[in-house]
């Protein structure tokens, strides 16, 4: 059963993603008992990776060293807010033979969150049938949860 | 020319000595185990691999839409010495690229191991072209792939029907019918994680006896981590829309055609052209009246004016085979 208060926050480098974060500490921040889980998942490297000598482990590394600079970011986007440490958690992700979207809703599932927030940028059509869309996902798998899809002009 | 023939086995010498390459080369044929450099591997050389002997006769070509251009070094025609069979031999060649789409990009690559996989996956399925991958002496993933006997899809279809009314009329639901096992191929793939990674009109091979298409080369692939399917998805709607139009139309094709030109033109707007490439005419209702409005609105799913896209393979497959089934 997806527990309401449990906030999954899908966190990445970009400014959109920043805005989401920023949307969420002012609305819901300080609201108890809200928890909030800061999620960060990276697809499996480009195929030239490997044919450039690179590693499974190097890739991993770098993955993990960004996703710590977001989480840090992030942390202090809350904090000025006025959002308690000790209730945001971090999770970093590796989705591997999955989609991103496919990861984000088995962590969901996983970990009972009952609001999933993501930020959305606008894009072209075309992008959108080529790179897919992780808010659109989301909103055609909301059914047992809520989604929270923050538009970049909202800032 | 003195060739030491104590390098092959005995019972394909007489095969060899009597070949027709033998002939025409200059130099002995040098015997090739380590197919890394194949752009050193020329006419007359035999590639030893998996105990087999293969001579090389020639060169297969990157025939795009009708024009024969480039030789594909890495691609050689072969002959088994040891029973004479014809085979086309894939090598190992890693190529990497952006393909531009508008302003955007899409990085694309040749992947040996998906071939592979492809062809293990796909054994014997008439849908599909057959062959197997042995190593060569340094590891190299050598694909032997059995030669079609037919001709590629936009060539056959372009010899079908006087006129397009014609060819709809006639030969239209066969096609589709015939294209409808080709989308099962396709979906076969991704049901088991594995993408085709060219999908175009000239990569489906018509056979000429049973008329069957057959999907061939799959060794190409592209990085797009949240829709892997999207691509081969996109290059289905181009083959239908061959299909249905007989051939492709741009805005040039329209404005020339004795039926259509300026008048036609002028209907034409944005939104009925390719999402992707926008050149393409999808909307062939537009060109085409008597096309049924079923086909027009699979079309559309891949034109500029959609507010809807297909997600899946399966939804493709269902929306073709209920219109098939209508005509």
């Amino acid at each position: 059963m997806a527990v309401r208060e449990k906030l999954l926050i899908a966190v990445d480098e970009t400014e959109t993603s920043m805005h989401a974060l920023h949307y969420v500490a002012q609305i819901a921040g300080c609201m108890e008992p809200m928890t909030i889980c800061l999620l960060h998942i990276y697809p499996e490297p480009p195929p030239d990776f490997y044919l450039k000598g690179g590693t499974l482990a190097s890739y991993k590394e770098n993955q993990n060293a960004k996703a710590e600079r977001v989480f840090s970011q992030a942390m202090i986007i809350l904090e000025k807010a006025g959002v308690n440490k000790a209730r945001v958690s971090t999770d970093n992700r590796f989705a591997e033979g999955k989609t991103i979207s496919e990861e984000l809703l088995a962590v969901r599932s996983e970990g009972d969150f009952g609001t999933v927030v993501v930020g959305k940028r606008g894009v072209s059509r075309t992008e959108e049938f080529l790179f897919g869309s992780i808010s659109n996902a989301l909103a055609q798998h909301s059914t047992s949860f809520t989604t929270w899809i923050v538009g970049s002009d909202d800032h | 020319m003195i060739i030491d023939w104590n390098l092959y086995p005995k019972e394909i010498v007489p095969r060899l000595k009597a070949h027709r390459v033998m002939k025409s080369v200059r130099k002995p044929p040098r015997l090739v185990t380590d197919t890394s450099d194949f752009t050193s591997i020329t006419y007359g050389d035999i590639i030893h691999v998996d105990g087999r002997y293969f001579i090389i006769v020639g060169h297969t070509r990157e025939g795009r839409f009708g024009i024969d251009s480039q030789i594909k070094p890495w691609v050689p025609k072969v002959q088994d010495l040891m029973n004479g069979e014809r085979f086309i031999i894939k090598l190992v060649f890693h190529e990497t690229y952006d393909l531009k789409i508008g302003e955007l990009k899409v990085t694309c690559f040749r992947s040996p191991e998906k071939e592979a996989r492809v062809l293990e996956l796909v054994g014997n399925n008439p849908y599909f072209m057959h062959g197997c991958s042995v190593l060569d002496e340094v590891d190299n993933l050598v694909r032997i792939l059995d030669i079609i006997d037919g001709r590629r899809l936009d060539n056959h279809i372009a010899k079908l029907g006087a006129s397009h009314e014609e060819y709809v009329a006639e030969h239209l639901k066969e096609m589709l019918v015939r294209f409808l096992t080709s989308v099962a191929g396709i979906r076969l793939l991704h049901d088991n994680g594995l993408k085709h990674g060219d999908i175009r009109r000239d990569h489906i091979f018509v056979e000429r006896e049973s008329g069957t298409f057959r999907w061939i080369d799959f060794d190409y692939d592209f990085y797009v981590p949240e829709r892997p399917y999207a691509m081969d998805l996109f290059g289905l709607g181009n083959v239908l829309l061959f299909i249905l139009g007989k051939q492709n139309f741009r805005v040039g094709d329209v404005v020339n055609h004795p039926d259509m030109g300026e008048k036609i033109m002028k209907t034409i707007n944005t939104n009925d052209l390719s999402l992707l490439a926008q050149d393409r005419i999808f909307n062939l209702k537009k060109l085409f009246p008597y096309i049924p409005d079923s086909l027009n609105n699979i079309l559309l799913h891949f034109s500029v004016g959609t507010q809807v896209f297909y997600n899946s393979v399966a939804e493709f497959q269902d929306e073709l085979q209920q219109a098939v089934d209508t005509l």
